[in-house]
Order: structure tokens, then sequence, then C-alpha cells
């Protein structure tokens, strides 16, 4: 190592610090390396000094910021002494590290949600919801959909003995599913809904479920956001289901609920909503703005304008408070609506190729996200730089939706109709 | 007082200045009695002038012309007396260094250096006085001090030894020595300067400048009384006796013949050898006179001698022989060793007699040339990045189709496009995903889809062949699709007119539960009304029957009361006044009333060779019309009946032109396989012209069979172009 820092022009005494457990840990012990070295380079050099048996890609952090360039560009752009012994934090990289067996959809696959570790649910073109335990199985299959369901949410996913789904359509309905988990069969079970929400006049795009609560919330093409009640109890009335034409299926009962209230202040198609807080929702639209909606008053009381059209937006990352948003074009935008007096996005993220489909906070970190384009690849971003952590690109054609799931993993569906799902993602 | 007197007062107060030198040089005169008649002659001239001048100021009164030799005598002693003083002032002033005033000034000098250096010199000073020096020529000492200690005599050195220093001493020509204090001073450059000065006589003091600026401290504005009471000398009021002798000596000369006035010209013996032969007479016999070419100046290649650098080479001259005759150079410089030695010009004649043959056989023509930058000529158009946003880069593609997608159409929400290909396939797609929702396949090729403008409605109405066909999409909510159906299903068929009927027949279509129209002709394009009732068809072939309108609602079709001229291209349902009804024709587009009984209303000349297509901005106003040459005018309908703008940018046919509904864009789509988006603002102020800013090509489309139709997304700033390639393409901003 000394021969080949006499070699280099420079070189530069580092120590390597981490925050990892005992397989991963060198000693703190000052090393003298050539001062060109690279991410690359400074993974090997810890993966000499650690002798695994298998290599491990790791991720350098200095004083906070993730290197992407070599040591001494790093150094020179953030004005830093090469003089001083340098601390480099190294964190396992971020980027998939196992890639799970496809799950094949019969079309394809337009929301999927991974919010309960146990399950991941799958929203398709052929209007089936799906619940998969693991990659390939298929637990249960949801059912009366007359569209393509455009989205698909855990009402509740607490429940020891059954869980409650919410899909949306482009039919104009949201249908609500109780499923029992506690069943456990080798053939899939069908499931049908148990309550119907109508009233939207135009395809429903987006649903998003209230965290401890029993409401539901979802945006439309009609330019609305309504909100719903998800409970059985309070149903008002039940009507067989007779009213569609054409639809014979109302073997049984089924419950059809009103919406609540109805936010109205869009003036294009709601794209997508989440509800992070308790009484609050965010809603982004084709109007090209993003706003958060007091659903007690039924105001939105913020706006942020960003010029195209989005077709995806969470709320996330440091206190929960930034909004990342993307859509009609390559860039992931990231706000941060506590910072007075601007309505400028605090990030910008521009290495995909095409519109952003899907875009999700990483549930237990502040810096990570991940966003899925129609170019086809997944991104897995991190705050403290600018260019991609991970491009994960295992679907052939446009990725139409993707979520973490159980912290590591990362679910994706796309219009090549499989589910895929690339796990080992460390993130500390 | 008067004004003469006042006059005369002033010229009192400024004689002395006049007056000095000739006083003082009669003085100078008297010391050193030097009794030439020249110089007497010359001093009495000189008063004699200054005379002269005294008498012109004040030459009224001509009486008293020889009377006053004593008065003037008399006053000049008095002048003298007065003004001795004043002379003295100035004469220190000028710098005229006289006896008395120089030794004041070095005096004066002599007690300021003392005041300079008797800081900074600490050897003894003598004491003794101003007392002949050589009283202490043989003592030990030179004086004494202030204390009354003796000063001694410093010793003398060897002359040998101080004139070799003095030789070694650079500086040896600016010591002095003082023998008063016994020492040498060195002399200061200042020092030096000051009798360098003083020397060349001039001021000792530097900053001293002899010739500033005059102050009259004698005269001042509110001044009451005269500076002297003299009364006016007499000579100031009459003529002068020597001017009078000196006028007749010259008229007498003159009469004499002595002195002459005309001097005969001289011709000038030098003229400018190379230039303008074309004098001004001959440009004022002319009226449109043309000066000749002139010949090109000789330059150093044609010197008898010229640098080395002028000579070609042998090679050079080699290869002259080679080129043609007249590419061949006319001179080849050489070089002689005098110009004696120079032989004749063997051209000389023949150069001559070319030149003259070009004098009178060319006809002289003058060129007009003007210098224009082309720049300045270029509209002054705002920059593209301020008139965001604007579709520019493809993002999505809707692939499905087989063959060239021909036609395009947008539900008015914006979330789904219908397209219609020459496969015969009609589809539908979703915007955001660019997924193919519903595929209708007929046996003929596609000519037109157009989407019903209403948002409860989503018909479809798609031409091929002789066909129109209304598909329901079944998009629409449970209650619309009803209405649809209903809409669709042809139960009562309500009689038609023989005339209309020969043109079209309604029919249930089995496969898609809709509506077929059979028409005699083959059909072309097809648009809606805004209200999405009523839908124009137009068949080119049906010559004055080629243009119907089908009304949905009450299933059946109308002839236009319009007696058509021309072959019918396409149609357009004016956006904002209902009866209104735009039909291009090859030629020209016509506008009619139809609530008038299709009165023609206006006839917009293209002066296009063959219009392909048309679009009506959403203001109603303004229109596009797209040609098969690549043209596209742009018309202001309430501006006159000329286009306002023809845009030539496509190489080939346009195929397709559009506004967009709510931003200020309109694009064209050509065979050339591009779209060009254009910014086309309409103000409300109708003294404003629109404002077209061309803004992006949009390429991506192979090119083998164009771009054949673009529409814009109705919401968003985004275009569709359906190629020739059979993708439709999506460009957003």
């Amino acid at each position: 190592m000394n021969g080949e820092g006499e070699d280099a022009s420079k070189v530069i005494h580092v120590k390597f610090l981490t925050k990892l457990d005992s397989p991963f840990k060198v000693p703190v012990t000052s090393v003298v390396i050539p001062s060109s070295v690279t991410r690359l380079g400074l993974s090997s050099i810890v993966n000499s000094l650690l002798t695994l048996e298998k290599p491990e890609a790791f991720d350098f952090l200095i004083d906070g910021e993730l290197i992407r360039m070599s040591l001494e560009q790093f150094l020179l752009a953030k004005g830093i002494s090469a003089e001083r012994t340098l601390e480099i934090e190294y964190i396992r990289a971020v980027a998939p590290r196992k890639e799970e067996k496809p799950s094949l959809h019969d079309d394809w696959v337009s929301a999927v949600d991974g919010s309960s570790p146990r399950f991941v649910l799958t929203g398709c073109y052929d209007g089936l919801g799906r619940i998969w335990s693991s990659p390939g199985s298929c637990t249960h299959i949801l059912e009366g959909h007359t569209g393509a369901i455009s989205s698909i949410a855990f009402a509740n996913s607490e429940g020891a003995e059954g869980v409650t789904v919410a899909t949306a359509s482009k039919d104009r309905t949201l249908r609500l599913f109780k499923v029992d988990t506690a069943e456990s069969g080798d053939s899939t079970t069908r499931v049908g809904a148990y309550k119907i929400l109508r009233g939207h006049k135009a395809s429903v795009a987006s649903v998003a479920a209230q965290k401890y609560g029993s409401k539901v919330c979802s945006g439309s093409w009609d330019c609305t956001i309504n909100v719903w009640d998800s409970n059985e109890s309070t149903s008002e009335l039940s009507v067989p289901g007779k009213k569609r034409k054409g639809n014979n299926q109302a073997e049984e009962p089924q419950l059809e609920g009103e919406a609540e209230t109805t936010l109205v202040g869009h003036t294009q198609c709601v794209s997508s909503v989440v509800w992070p807080e308790h009484d609050v929702i965010y809603s982004c639209s084709w109007d090209h703005s993003v706003r958060r909606w007091d659903v007690e008053t039924g105001k939105d009381s913020l706006n942020l304008y960003s010029g195209k059209a989005l077709n995806t937006v969470d709320v996330g990352g440091e206190g929960s408070a930034l909004v990342a948003a993307g859509g009609s074009d390559p860039i992931l935008r990231v706000w941060d609506p506590r910072k007075p007096g601007t309505s400028a996005p605090v990030f910008q993220f521009a290495s995909h190729s095409s519109w952003i489909s899907a875009c999700k906070w990483h549930k237990s970190s502040w810096f990570h996200l991940l966003s899925a384009s129609y170019d086809g690849k997944i991104m897995l971003w991190d705050l403290r730089t600018a260019w991609p952590l991970s491009i994960i690109e295992t679907h052939k054609d446009k990725v139409l939706c993707a979520d973490w799931w159980k912290g590591d993993s990362v679910v994706s569906g796309g219009a090549d109709s499989n589910l895929r799902i690339s796990s080992g993602i460390s993130i500390s | 007082m008067t004004k003469k007197s006042q006059g005369a007062n002033e010229d009192q107060v400024k004689e002395p200045k006049r007056k000095i030198v000739p006083l003082k040089s009669q003085k100078e005169a008297k010391e050193v009695k030097s009794s030439k008649k020249e110089e007497d002659l010359l001093l009495d001239s000189g008063t004699d002038s200054d005379y002269d001048g005294c008498s012109l100021s004040g030459s009224l009164n001509s009486d008293d012309f020889d009377s006053e030799d004593d008065f003037d005598s008399h006053r000049e002693t008095q002048d003298d007396s007065g003004h001795e003083g004043s002379d003295e002032v100035i004469d220190s002033e000028n710098g005229e260094e006289e006896d008395g005033s120089d030794d004041e000034g070095s005096e004066q000098r002599e007690v300021a250096e003392e005041s300079d250096s008797s800081e900074d010199e600490v050897a003894p000073r003598n004491t003794v006085g101003d007392v002949p020096l050589e009283w202490y020529k043989d003592e030990k000492h030179i004086g004494y001090d202030i204390t009354g200690k003796k000063i001694t005599k410093k010793e003398k050195q060897d002359k040998l030894d101080s004139f070799l220093a003095t030789m070694d001493d650079s500086k040896n020509w600016r010591k002095v020595y003082d023998e008063y204090n016994d020492e040498e001073v060195e002399l200061t450059k200042e020092e030096s300067k000051l009798i360098r000065r003083m020397l060349k006589g001039e001021a000792p003091h530097a900053d001293f400048d002899p010739y500033a600026p005059y102050v009259d401290w004698f005269k001042w504005d509110d001044a009451i009384h005269p500076l002297s009471s003299a009364p006016e000398p007499k000579r100031r009021f009459i003529p002068s006796k020597w001017e009078a002798k000196k006028v007749v000596k010259l008229v007498r000369a003159i009469r004499k013949g002595l002195i002459k006035f005309d001097k005969p010209e001289e011709e000038p013996n030098v003229y400018l050898l190379w230039g303008d032969d074309s004098a001004s007479d001959q440009k004022s016999k002319h009226l449109t006179y043309i000066p000749p070419p002139k010949l090109k100046l000789p330059g150093h290649e044609e010197s008898y001698n010229p640098s080395l650098e002028y000579i070609p080479s042998e090679e050079e001259k080699a290869s002259y022989e080679l080129m043609y005759e007249e590419d061949r150079p006319k001179f080849i410089p050489k070089r002689f060793t005098s110009l004696r030695s120079i032989p004749a010009y063997e051209n000389a004649l023949k150069e001559s007699f070319d030149r003259c043959l070009d004098l009178y056989l060319c006809p002289r023509v003058r060129k007009k040339r003007i210098n224009i930058d082309p720049e300045s000529l270029k509209p002054k158009l705002p920059s593209r990045k301020d008139l965001r946003p604007y579709p520019n880069s493809c993002y999505l593609e809707y692939k499905g189709h087989t063959g060239p997608v021909t036609s395009i159409s947008t539900e008015c929400s914006g979330q789904w496009i219908a397209s219609g290909s020459t496969d015969g396939s009609v589809r539908i797609w979703e915007v955001e995903t660019g997924r193919c929702l519903k595929v209708w396949q007929f046996d003929e090729a596609v000519k037109c889809v157009a989407w019903n403008p209403l948002p409860d409605f989503p018909i479809l109405a798609v031409a091929m062949g002789v066909d129109l066909f209304f598909l329901n999409t079944e998009l629409g909510t449970d209650e619309e699709q009803q209405r649809i159906e209903e809409l669709l299903r042809l139960d009562n068929l309500p009689e038609l007119d023989e005339a209309a009927a020969a043109i079209a027949k309604w029919l249930p279509d089995e496969k898609y539960r809709g509506i077929k129209i059979r028409h005699f002709k083959n059909l072309s394009y097809i648009d809606w009304h805004p209200r999405g009732d009523y839908l124009s068809a137009v068949m080119p072939g049906g010559e004055t029957r080629g243009v119907v309108i089908h009304q949905l609602s009450a299933h059946s079709t109308k002839r236009l009361p319009i007696k058509m001229r021309g072959l019918p291209v396409c149609t357009l349902f004016h956006p904002n006044h209902r009866g209104l009804f735009i039909i291009a024709t090859k030629k020209y587009v016509r506008v009619y009333n139809l609530h008038k009984n299709g009165e023609p209303i206006k006839k917009l000349e293209t002066g296009l060779r063959e219009i392909s297509s048309m679009a009506i901005h959403p203001g109603g106003d303004n229109l596009v019309v797209g040609s098969k040459e690549g043209k596209m005018c742009w018309f202001d309908m309430d501006l006159s009946s000329k286009p306002y703008k023809i845009l030539k940018n496509h190489p080939k046919d346009i195929t397709n032109v559009g506004f967009h509904r709510s931003y200020p864009l309109f694009a064209s789509c050509s065979e050339d396989s591009t779209a060009y988006v254009f910014h086309g603002k309409v103000y409300s102020d109708l003294n404003e012209n629109p404002l077209i800013v061309p803004l992006e090509i949009l390429r991506g489309h192979s090119s083998k069979g164009g771009v054949l139709d673009c529409k814009f997304h109705p919401r968003q700033p985004w275009l569709f172009t359906a190629g020739g390639d059979s993708v439709i393409k999506l460009y957003c901003h």
C-alpha cells in the first residue's frame, strides 16, 4: 500500500470509521492511500482490510456527503484540506444484492403496495388485485372490478385475523376487501369486495388509507378527492349489486358507500394521493400542483407549483415533511414546505430519461427514496448525493409502480406484467 | 462724465503698458549717449506709431492738426513722471532684469538661503562682518565665531592633490569655495538650477510665472473717479499730422504708378498627378455623369527595382507558362540596376489602346449596392425561453398499429386518444401509460377519426371509404352509457328527402353496435360541431354535393344550402359563432352562415396551390391553413382576406395543422417527418397583430412515412403526432 502511495502524485492519510457491526468493522488505524481513488477503490481497500470471504460493496461518506468522484476531486470541490487525517465513514452500499423470482401477472401491473411486511399487494390491468406473501406465491386474488386497477393500498394491515385492502379502478369505483390471512392453503383464494365506493364520475387514479383510522381517500380524473369511510358497520344501505348493466355477478349482497367529503380544488386529474398523518392528505395533479389538504376543514393549506403534470407524490424524509413528486418529465423533485418564502424544489434528481411513474420515501431513513420511470429503470436516491445510489434495470418495459418492502427490498410492477422484487438493500 | 471722456480715461490707464518699452529705451539711449540718427528715427517712429494709436482712438477733432507740438512734449514729461512707479512694478513682473531690481532680487535670495540652511549647518560661522578678507590673509584664523573664539584656517591642500581630487570628483563642478567661512560648499541641484535660470535671465524661482494673467488692480466696476484727473490731451481729438503726410505720400505713389494692387495670378506649378480627371465642369455638363473607372495605381512590384519577395522564381515563371493566357499575371516584376537600363514597355501602346476602347465602348452603369446587416432585417421576436411551456421532447410512444396512423383525436378530458390507421384498426389509448384500451378492426383503411367534443358523450366518429361509423367507446358512466346506447339504436329512422337519401344512408352496424352511414362517395374528412350533435362530412368526389351535415340526435342528413365551388378539402364549424361554417376548397377558404340559409360571408384568398388542412384559433378570428407545397398561412379574418403571415417551413406537404385549446400554441406536421410548434398569441386588443414565433422542430418519426396528423392535448401543452411509421408519439414540455 505504501509503495502504491509513493507512485501516485498525492497521498492522503485516512481513517475508516463505521457504525456497522463486527464483520464489517475495520481497525481504527490511519491508512495512507493515493488521492486518485474512487468509491470502487475505497471499497476494495476496505474489503482487503476486512478479509471477508465474499466481497461487499461499500459507500463512503465524508462529512455526511457521499463520494461520487475521485477523492482528490471531492476534497477539492468541498475545500477540505488533504493534509490532515481524513475520517471516512463507510456504509454498506445501498444496492440490491438479490433478485427474487419474478411473479408473472396476466396483464400490466399498475399498482403495488409494500407497506405491510407480511404481504405485497399488486393491482393489475386485468381488474384483479393480488396478495403475495412471498415472491411467486399468490395467496389471494381480489376480484370484482370491471376496469383496470389503478391503485391499491392497505386500509388496515394491523389486524391479526385479517387485513383490509382498498383498490381504485378505472371503472370509476373503489372496492374494499377483507382478507382472512389466517387460512393458509396452497391454492389461491378468490375474495370479493365487501363494499363498493361509488361517487367518482371518472376513472379513479389513486387511493390512500388513513394510518390509524377507518377512512380512505381517493383521487380521480374528475378532478376531485373523495374521502370515504371503510367501516362495515356504518354503511347506510346494503343494495344488491344490480345497478350496473350487463354485470350479473351480484351473488352476494354488497355494501355501497358514498363519499363523506369531497375535496375540490384541483383543476385536472388528481393522479396521486397520500395520507401520511391523521388528517392531512397530500395530492398531486396534472394541473402541475401538489396540494396539502386538511381533512377536517376540506381546505388546502399548501399549494406547490411544479410546472409539469405530476403523476406521483410521496411525503417522507426528515421529519416526514419533505414532499417528493415526479411526473411528465424525467426530473424527480423534492420540496421542503417548511422552508418559508420559496416554493422552489430543494432537490432535483434528473437521471431518468422518461416520465416518472412512482416515487416512494424509505419508511425509516431520512435520506433514501426510490423512483420508477417509464424508461424501465428504478433508481435509489440518497439526498446526500445528486447521483443515483443504484439503478435497478430488471424490467423490460415501463415501470408503472414501485414501493419499498420490509425496509430492505424494492417491489415493482410494470408493463412487462411482472412483479419484481429486488432484496438485500441495506439501509442503515 | 460723458462717454467719450470715459473712453479716453480707459485709454490712459492702458497706456503705461504700451509705453514702457519705448520710454525705457529712450532712457537707455540717453544713458548710453549713443547719438546715432537711425536710432533716433526709430525712436521717433516708435513714439509716433504709439501716438497714432492714441489719435485713432480719439480722432474726432481734425481741426487742430498741426498746433500741438508743445503740448505734446509737455504731456509726455507728465506721463513719464506719473508712471515711473508703475513702470518698475511691471518691469519686475516682466522679469526684465535692470540693475537695481536685480540686486534686490539677489539679496532677497541670500536671505532666503540663510534662513533655509541655518538649521542644518553646524560649522562655526564667521562673525567678522563685512570687512575685507585680506586683513586675515596672513593670520592663522579667518575670524571669530559667535562666542568670540578664533576660527582657525583649514590646512591648505597641496595644489596637485586638490586638482586630482577635483578631477576624481564628478560633482566637482558644483563645488564652490567660500572664502568667508573657509569651506567648500556643494551646491544642491535646486541651487544649481536656480543659478542656471538666473544665467538665462529667467526668474530664479521655477514656480514664478512671469506671464501671469494681468490683474487690473486699477479698474473695477464701481469706480466713480478716474485714476488720473489729467484732462484729455488734444492730440486725441485731432487727426495725426504724420499720418496725413504718409497718406499723401502713398496717394502720390499710387498716382505715379509706383504701387500696383492687382498682381498677376501665378499658375500653380504643381498639380495632383493621380487626381480625379473628372473635374466639376464635366460633372455639371451631364445630369448623370459616371466617372470612368480608375486604373489600379502602381505598387511596389512595378518598381524598377522591387524587393526580392516580389520577384517570381523560375518555377513560378514556368508555372505561369502553363496557365491560360487570361489567368496569367499581366505583369511580371523584374529587377534593374538603374532606371537607365529599363527597356521600353512592350505593351504600352496596346494597353493604352485597350484602355481607350474600355473608356468609350463599355457603357457605364451605376450599380446600387445596399449594405444592410442581415440580422437587422430579422423581426424582433421574444426568446423561446420566455414562451414556455411548449412541447419539445418525446417521452411516450403509443405502439400497436401495423400501418401508417392516418388520424388521431383526443378526448376532451385528455385521458384518452383515439387513432385510426390504414391497417383498418381504430384504437383508443390511455395517454398516461401508453396502453391500448380498445381496438376496432375494420376492413378498410381508416381515413379520419373524431372524438365527440362533449365530455359526457364519449362517442367516436370514424370515416373510412364511403362509410362513417359512430362507435360507442364505453368509457362514460352508466347513465351516459344508457343515453349513448339509446342514441345509437336506429329504431325509427325519419324519412329523408330524396336528395339527401341519395347522398347518405343510415344503417345499423351489427358488429360494434353502432351506426353506419353509407355515402355515395369516398369520405376524406369529418368534423364535429362544438355542441357535439352535428357532424360535417367531406367527400371530395361529390362535387356540388361534396359536403353534408349529419345530425346524430335526429339521425338525419342535410345537404348544405350552398352552391359549392371547387373541390372541398376540409370544413370547420366556427367555435364561437354557432351558425358559421368554414369550407376550404383547393385554393380558397369560404365562410358561410348556415343560420341565414348559407349566405356567404367571407372569402379568404390563400394564394396556395392546394390546401391540405385548416385549423381555427379557439378565439374564432384567426385561421391557419396548411398547403401541400409546405406553406402555412395565418389569416386574421377581421384584418383582411389575404394572409397575415405565410410561413414556409416544410420542404414537403403539410398534412395537418392544429391549435391548442388554451395555450397560445399551434403546430403543423408534414410529410418530411417533422412537426413544427409555433407560439401564436392573439391579443384581445384589436390593434395588436398576432404574435407568431417558431418554437421547436419535433423530429423523431422515421423518415419513410412522414407525420400524418398532429393534435394537441386538450389541457396540457403536449402534442401528439401520428406517424407513417405506425407510431404515435407524445411530445411533452
